[in-house]
């Protein structure tokens, strides 16, 4: 699919929504049009081998009950090309009390060659705080593949968080040129410390351990790559 | 009857005199002290679960023992004051008596809620504030009237908290009564309404001393 | 000539009779000016903006005579819309300053006058109704004083006005934050720090239970606030500028508490002096001596001290989430000081306050109508029991020689009587019936003296005549923390249709709340009849908090014809959706076909 249409039809999206008139009533005090912004990884995670740079960005603009989100996540090994880079537009409505649904167009810049996924998933806070977000992708191939993360903070202090993290990507069949197999992909653990100098703005170190596993691992053995990496990393969270 | 048995009869009512009087004598100081302190002055005997006998409130009090005066006699009225209790304050608002003056109260209520004018003491008012804050959460007095078959009953002890001190009165809305008092000697007395909440309301006012 | 004579005097007779009847009859009119602007505050260290009447925060004291004709002159120097709602008054609904429900605001640059009778006499406020203005500072007190004289005498009055102001967060952002994250002020929350205090005092397995039972719902016992980081006012002073006021030791002094807050709570007390209240949000009711009270935003409690002594006394209010405190002092020359107290231990919500919730499922987000069925026939509840689920009815019975707290008649199975009462003498402490029993929230007094509770007030004169209620609506008390969406009947005000009474009927409201927070509810035009037991004495409200997991019933004569705002007084929840528009009108008889 077309970047431009992409954005056409995401922007499309946006105006329908937004449009007031839309809703029965006037738009009142309850129905105020938030904006949010959330840099939730900024980090350098260094390990024996190549160092990596990774972000995971989040974003938001609407009211309570409709919401077009973006999201971003991506690394870049130190001295090298952007390793992978993923870009999704969703839009984004609740359906319980605690859960939302996403819906959307997922983009990958990286790796090449580029892939477009449809995007259905689900996410919000499940019982104990645990943060959850599970999704399904649909590649403009066919390839259908699964994603699941779920974390949780640990409060140490009032302002120091223990936050340990898990993402399992399982793909149902094999897409060689993205060098990606079928079964569970890959596995991601990290556990990060932050401190909140304020809500909004908090440094943090951590470690991250990330493994391929079956045919992706396969692949990237191909590729002279590690399947195995351990990192400890530094990084800065913020948000407004 | 005949002289003889006339003789003995005089005898035995002049014995049956002299006996009175030297009990009365006794137990004037303790009914004095029990008068003069609404604290603890409910009816005879102090309500049992309250432990007010005389002995235990005493302290302090017994000191004032009659000096805020004492119950008066309706032949020696000077004068008769009106007080009309209001909600939640008294016309007048302060009384003017002279040392030695004995002063017949006639108390109308005319508000809509239960009122008391009693005198004493501010302390002696503090203590019987108290004692009416009981009286209410026990349910013997209600907003606008007095519960006679709670205010009889027996509290274990066999004792009861009655509300019939000398010095002071209870009124039900639209009720009247009087108290005929003697003031004795020059003392800084109130004269207050302890429903919970009046006195505090200012339904309070100096007894003046010319 | 006798005639003439005659004639003369009964001429001077009539007119001067004539003189008394018009001075008589024609009300006292006053004209007040009032201007919404931008001015400073200091009261964190430096001058910060912040929207002023009259250039000042709080707004003037206006003092009205019951009966006086009314012309108030609002004047907005703002670049926004504004209003002025006056918070307790009794007037035309086109009065009442609610944009788009009383009328369309008052725009930037222009001047509204409201024009309306004082009906009523008592302490009362104002404040804005724009936006979040009343954050920033729009709020002022009213004083009303009454035709007849008051059933208590004093010799010196003061007001004092309560509120938050936030030294770095505008209201807008603190609605943002809490939008965003809605922990976001709350750092009170259980740490490992605080799990290895639990496991001491509890044990590990109990401490971890305790933990997994709060996880499984989502919740936090130390959400008693949804805001912090205040500095707490008392008349537009912070507890180092000590607003101080003088006394002569034995008099009498009255104090017009009013909680022109938008989100604290406060307990009141002064250290070494008993209060008397005598009046509620307005209406005088009988006078309880108390050692403290509570009083919820937007509440009003006037009350009477005599200090006797020739030494200062701190006026102490303790936030209700123990987050700080305002602070004043009332002394017999100026520069004197009392101690003030230390902060109380902080308090945790606990199960009680869940009201057995736990898991709550609000399931519906969707604007679901269906739920809104309210004045569908008659719910019939059986208006003579008062559901109060999860509350300890010990004493239900009204039975002869129960000890049942002195109440006029015995109305409705009057309940909020003899709680924990079991007649074991005047040392049994009663917990408050209006809160749940075991709630994290119950109100103690810092001596162990009394605490005044809704059970304790009773009208002075009753406003209406007591009758059975001809309907119930119940008023569910809904929302979602997480999202920091507040609802009544789990539906936003923007999607609610709105509650329409008929014009004099007697309505029961059955507030249930199913939130874990207090909510200090306000009808605007109209007196909410508390039912505490007190039958024909029920007092009259205009706000009536309601605990988390418990059940109050309150009874509303629709007198006032017109549409009137209905909402919880917690600002940021009723900016968020805790809302309605209350219609009274008259049933027009449907035409036959």
């Amino acid at each position: 699919m077309k970047k431009s249409t992409l954005t056409l039809s995401s922007v499309a999206l946006a105006a329908l929504l937004l449009l007031p008139g839309q809703s029965p009533r006037a738009a009142g005090l309850d129905d105020t049009i938030y904006t949010f912004l959330q840099v939730e990884q900024l980090e350098h995670r260094m390990t024996d081998g190549t160092d990596v740079s990774a972000w995971d960005v989040n974003a938001w603009i609407g009211n309570d009950d409709h919401r077009l989100a973006f999201k971003s996540e991506g690394e870049k090994p130190a001295g090298e090309e952007l390793e992978a880079a993923e870009l999704q537009f969703l839009y984004r409505r609740p359906v319980s009390e605690f859960f939302d649904i996403n819906v959307g167009i997922r983009h990958d810049l990286r790796p090449n060659p580029n892939r477009t996924y449809g995007v259905i998933g689900f996410q919000g806070l499940a019982k104990q705080y645990v943060e959850m977000d599970a999704d399904l992708f649909i590649s403009e191939t066919g390839d259908v593949s699964f994603r699941f993360e779920a974390e949780k903070d640990f409060l140490l202090t009032q302002k120091l968080i223990l936050q340990p993290l898990l993402e399992m990507n399982v793909a149902f069949s094999e897409d060689t040129e993205i060098a990606s197999g079928a079964g569970v992909n890959d596995l991601e653990l990290g556990l990060r410390l932050r401190y909140e100098i304020k809500r909004k703005f908090a440094p943090y170190v951590g470690l991250h351990w990330e493994k391929k596993f079956g045919a992706t691992a396969k692949f990237a053995r191909e590729e002279e790559e590690e399947t195995d990496n351990l990192y400890f990393l530094a990084g800065v969270s913020f948000w407004f | 009857m005949q002289s003889k048995d006339g003789f003995s009869v005089i005898k035995i009512l002049a014995a049956g005199t002299a006996a009175f009087a030297m009990i009365s004598l006794a137990i004037m100081p303790d009914a004095m002290a029990a008068a003069g302190e609404p604290g603890h002055g409910h009816g005879n005997s102090s309500g049992g679960h309250m432990k007010m006998d005389g002995g235990q409130h005493g302290g302090g009090h017994h000191g004032n023992m009659g000096s805020i005066g004492e119950p008066g006699k309706a032949a020696e009225v000077t004068r008769t004051i009106t007080v009309m209790m209001k909600d939640n304050f008294y016309e007048p608002e302060t009384i003017s008596v002279k040392s030695g003056e004995t002063i017949r109260f006639k108390v109308i209520n005319k508000g809509e809620a239960l009122h008391e004018f009693g005198l004493g003491t501010a302390s002696m008012h503090k203590a019987h504030q108290k004692e009416m804050a009981v009286m209410m959460e026990h349910g013997m007095i209600e907003v606008d009237r007095i519960n006679h078959d709670r205010m009889k009953m027996d509290h274990g002890g066999g004792h009861s908290m009655k509300h019939d001190d000398p010095n002071s009165i209870l009124l039900e809305p639209g009720k009247s009564g009087e108290i005929i008092w003697k003031f004795t000697q020059k003392t800084k007395l109130e004269f207050a309404c302890n429903i919970p909440g009046h006195y505090e309301s200012g339904m309070m006012g100096p007894v003046n001393f010319k | 000539m006798k005639t003439s004579i005659l004639r003369a005097v009964r001429t001077a007779a009539l007119s001067s009779l004539m003189v008394l009847a018009i001075t008589s009859t024609s009300a006292f009119a006053g004209t007040y000016n009032l201007e919404i602007g931008e001015g400073t505050i200091n009261v964190s260290g430096e001058d910060q903006t912040a929207l002023t009447i009259n250039g000042k925060v709080p707004g003037p004291v206006l003092r009205f005579k019951e009966g006086e004709n009314l012309t108030i002159n609002v004047t907005n120097k703002l670049d926004e819309d504004t209003s002025i709602h006056w918070h307790g008054l009794i007037l035309p609904y086109q009065q009442d300053g609610v944009p788009g429900i009383s009328f369309p605001g008052i725009k930037a640059g222009t001047t509204f006058t409201y024009n309306f009778p004082a009906q009523q006499s008592g302490t009362y406020w104002y404040h804005s109704h724009s936006g979040l203005q009343e954050q920033a500072g729009v709020y002022g007190s009213i004083i009303i004083d009454s035709k007849k004289r008051e059933p208590f005498r004093y010799h010196k009055e003061y007001v004092v006005v309560l509120s938050d102001w936030h030294p770095t967060d505008s209201p807008q952002d603190i609605l943002s934050n809490l939008k965003k994250s809605s922990d976001y002020y709350n750092y009170q929350q259980r740490t490992a720090g605080t799990f290895f205090d639990d496991v001491k005092k509890m044990g590990l397995g109990a401490a971890v239970s305790d933990r997994m039972d709060w996880g499984d719902m989502r919740m936090l016992p130390s959400d008693i606030a949804d805001v912090g980081g205040y500095v707490f006012l008392m008349n537009g002073k912070n507890p180092k500028q000590n607003w101080t006021e003088l006394f002569k030791p034995g008099e009498r002094i009255r104090l017009r508490f009013v909680n022109a807050s938008a989100m604290t709570y406060f307990d009141v007390r002064i250290p070494g002096l008993k209060m008397t209240v005598v009046q509620a949000d307005g209406n005088n009711v009988r006078p309880v001596p108390v050692d403290e009270f509570r009083i919820a935003v937007a509440e009003t409690y006037d009350v009477i001290v005599r200090p006797t002594e020739n030494k200062a006394y701190t006026i102490f209010a303790e936030t209700m989430a123990r987050t700080g405190h305002a602070r004043g002092t009332l002394a017999p020359e100026m520069g004197m000081a009392a101690k003030v107290p230390g902060p109380r231990p902080k308090q945790l919500l606990t199960m009680a306050d869940m009201g057995g919730h736990g898991g709550m499922d609000h399931g519906s987000m969707k604007m679901d109508h269906g739920s809104m069925k309210m004045d569908q026939g008659k719910m019939d509840h059986s208006a003579m029991k008062m559901d109060h689920g999860k509350m300890d009815h010990g004493s239900m019975n009204m039975a002869k020689g129960s000890h049942v707290m002195a109440d006029g008649s015995v109305m409705k199975g009057g309940a909020h009587k003899g709680m924990n009462h079991s007649g074991q003498g005047p040392k049994a402490k009663k917990a408050d019936p209006f809160y749940a029993a075991g709630s994290g929230l119950m109100p103690k007094a810092a001596n162990g003296g009394k605490f005044l509770s809704y059970a304790d007030l009773k009208a002075f004169r009753p406003l209406y005549k007591l009758r059975k209620a001809d309907r119930e609506i119940v008023v569910r008390l809904t929302g979602n923390m997480e999202r920091y969406i507040w609802t009544i009947n789990d539906t936003k005000f923007s999607d609610a249709e709105p509650i329409k009474l008929r014009y004099g009927e007697r309505v029961r409201f059955k507030f249930v709340n199913d939130t874990m927070m207090t909510h200090p509810m306000h009808l605007h035009g109209m007196w909410q009849i508390l039912d505490n037991g007190s039958g024909k004495y029920n007092p009259a409200k205009h706000t009536l908090s309601i605990s988390p997991g418990t059940t109050v019933n309150a009874d509303i004569e629709a007198d006032a014809e017109g549409q009137w705002a209905f909402h919880c007084h917690l600002m940021y929840h009723m900016a968020s959706g805790m809302f309605r528009k209350v219609v009274v009108e008259r049933k027009v008889a449907e035409v036959a076909r």
